[in-house]
């Protein structure tokens, strides 16, 4: 793309999240959310073939829709309460229709079919800007209506989420698949978390940020999209399947691992409140994404596929890719469980 | 003439079937077209009469004829009028019949209050007791645009030219 062009998107899309996160009024929210997802586009749409078309109008079509829910939402908020503030609460009725309107801009379940779809028709690149920027603006919104959201609701689209995010990801080969059903999940936790404690949805979105860009940077040194060639790591970067190893792992919620602290976090908060169906619940459907990241560190760096003798070491040239910051990354996605005791700052 | 603001909001409702129910973009721009002159009697009808004579010059004749040209450029060779198509006359009557029995509901049963009340909506000119008399908050809205609403000015100018540089970005092609 021209680089005037593509500096003058990547400055919208930041602008428009930045917009969304910091607006006092709900109609500066709506053009946010509106700027982010028409400047997304262009680069969703980096390879001009008919499957990023497609994973583009499906973008488009439910983001615009959701748009539209969220609309009406702050109509119906403006309509009960006179005001477009978005300091004071919601009207009841314009807390459902946003929560739902939010619900399908992170693709939470049952609004998730459009991110496998959409994931897997586009670029590594531009999958690691949808599965991590644009989950910041939704959550924030989600995080500043907050104390009116009907806990019904989200809990069952988070209970939906989990399930299906587990599930779904049980039959992928296809690694920018997993990587949604991953998101899915998540976000599923994100918003059980919500109801109780918003602070700790936050801290579950950073790891969940850090941890995915990990993964997909790591992907994308090797351009790897499917299992079979994430299963040739040994041969072109054998340090590389050590790190693949650690943060996937972290990312199925292991212990020692950055990967269980939102997950403790968020049992600790749901047990405090007297629930202990949902989690366990959830903990059990974690397992389910469990399995398939093993499944992904079992080919990748506990095996070796049978070769012959002279396949067993590439020639090893000097690297051309710009791999943008993986150490740092890769040691915050496994290593900052010690630090869980500085969350005692956030009471 | 009570009921002005009711009617003029069923053709609307009607105006937007006429391109909802998915004909080809050529015909879909004469409801757009009858549906934008229809919202700016309505908008007359709260004493927008600046607001409603700028949908039809900017909307009607800015943005729709944008949009009829680039229709004409994007032409088919078997365009889908309302009747051509069973699933198109299908959304179209499905559409009428559901508005139809609206209108039966809200007249008969309810007495206008459907989801808010239409009743008591108030105008845009007040006639409050400042020092001059009467003051149009519609054109007062409009100009204050400019003063204390700088930043939305500034997101909705900036918004405006990367829509139109997405759309040369993906139109572009290999």
């Amino acid at each position: 793309m021209n680089p005037f062009a593509l500096i003058i998107i990547m400055l919208t899309v930041v602008l428009g999240t930045l917009i969304v996160m910091t607006s006092s009024h709900w109609l500066m929210v709506w053009i946010g959310f509106e700027m982010n997802m028409l400047a997304i586009i262009p680069i969703l749409m980096k390879k001009y073939n008919p499957r990023s078309m497609e994973a583009c109008t499906k973008y488009f079509l439910t983001q615009a829709t959701a748009s539209m829910l969220l609309m009406l939402a702050i109509t119906i908020n403006l309509v009960h309460s006179g005001q477009w503030s978005t300091m004071k609460p919601l009207d009841p009725t314009a807390s459902i229709v946003m929560t739902l309107a939010m619900a399908m801009k992170l693709g939470l379940a049952p609004f998730h079919f459009w991110v496998p779809e959409v994931a897997q028709g586009i670029q590594l690149s531009s999958g690691l800007i949808l599965l991590t920027w644009q989950k910041l603006a939704p959550m924030s919104i989600l995080y500043q209506i907050s104390p009116t959201i009907n806990p019904t609701l989200i809990l069952t689209l988070s209970i939906l989420s989990v399930a299906v995010g587990g599930w779904g990801g049980l039959n992928q080969t296809q690694l920018r698949k997993i990587m949604a059903y991953s998101s899915i999940a998540h976000m599923g936790w994100m918003t059980a978390a919500m109801m109780f404690s918003p602070m700790m949805a936050l801290l579950n979105l950073t790891v969940y940020i850090v941890l995915t860009t990990t993964t997909l940077v790591m992907f994308m040194m090797n351009s790897t999209t499917t299992t079979l060639s994430l299963s040739h790591t040994w041969n072109k970067t054998p340090l590389l399947t050590t790190a693949i190893l650690a943060t996937l792992l972290s990312l199925g919620g292991l212990p020692p691992l950055s990967g269980f602290l939102p997950k403790w976090m968020i049992i600790q908060e749901l047990t405090k409140n007297d629930n202990i169906i949902l989690p366990t619940f959830m903990v059990i459907m974690a397992l389910l994404n469990l399995f398939f990241y093993m499944r992904l560190t079992y080919s990748t760096s506990l095996t070796t596929f049978p070769s012959t003798n002279n396949m067993k070491l590439k020639w090893q040239l000097n690297p051309i890719k710009t791999t943008t910051y993986l150490p740092p990354l890769i040691i915050l996605s496994t290593l900052i469980l010690p630090l869980s005791p500085m969350l005692i700052l956030l009471e | 003439m009570t009921y002005i603001v009711f009617i003029l909001s069923t053709m609307f409702v009607v105006g937007f079937l006429g391109f909802s129910s998915k004909p080809s973009p050529i015909y879909g721009g004469v409801g757009l077209i009858v549906s934008g002159g229809v919202g700016c009697g309505i908008v007359m009808n709260f004493d927008g009469s600046f607001l409603g004579l700028m949908v039809f010059l900017i909307y009607l004749g800015g943005m729709m004829v944008v949009f009829g040209y680039t229709t004409a450029m994007a032409t088919e060779l078997y365009p889908e009028v309302w009747v051509s198509n069973k699933a198109v006359l299908g959304g179209l009557v499905v559409g009428l019949v559901m508005e139809l029995m609206l209108v039966y509901y809200v007249l008969g049963e309810v007495h206008g209050d459907v989801v808010i009340e239409f009743s008591d909506l108030g105008d845009w000119v007040v006639y409050d007791m400042e020092d001059y008399g009467f003051v149009n908050s519609e054109a007062v809205g409009v100009s204050s645009l400019y003063s204390y609403g700088a930043w939305l000015i500034i997101v909705t100018g900036w918004s405006l030219f990367v829509g139109v540089v997405v759309i040369m970005e993906i139109t572009r092609g290999g």
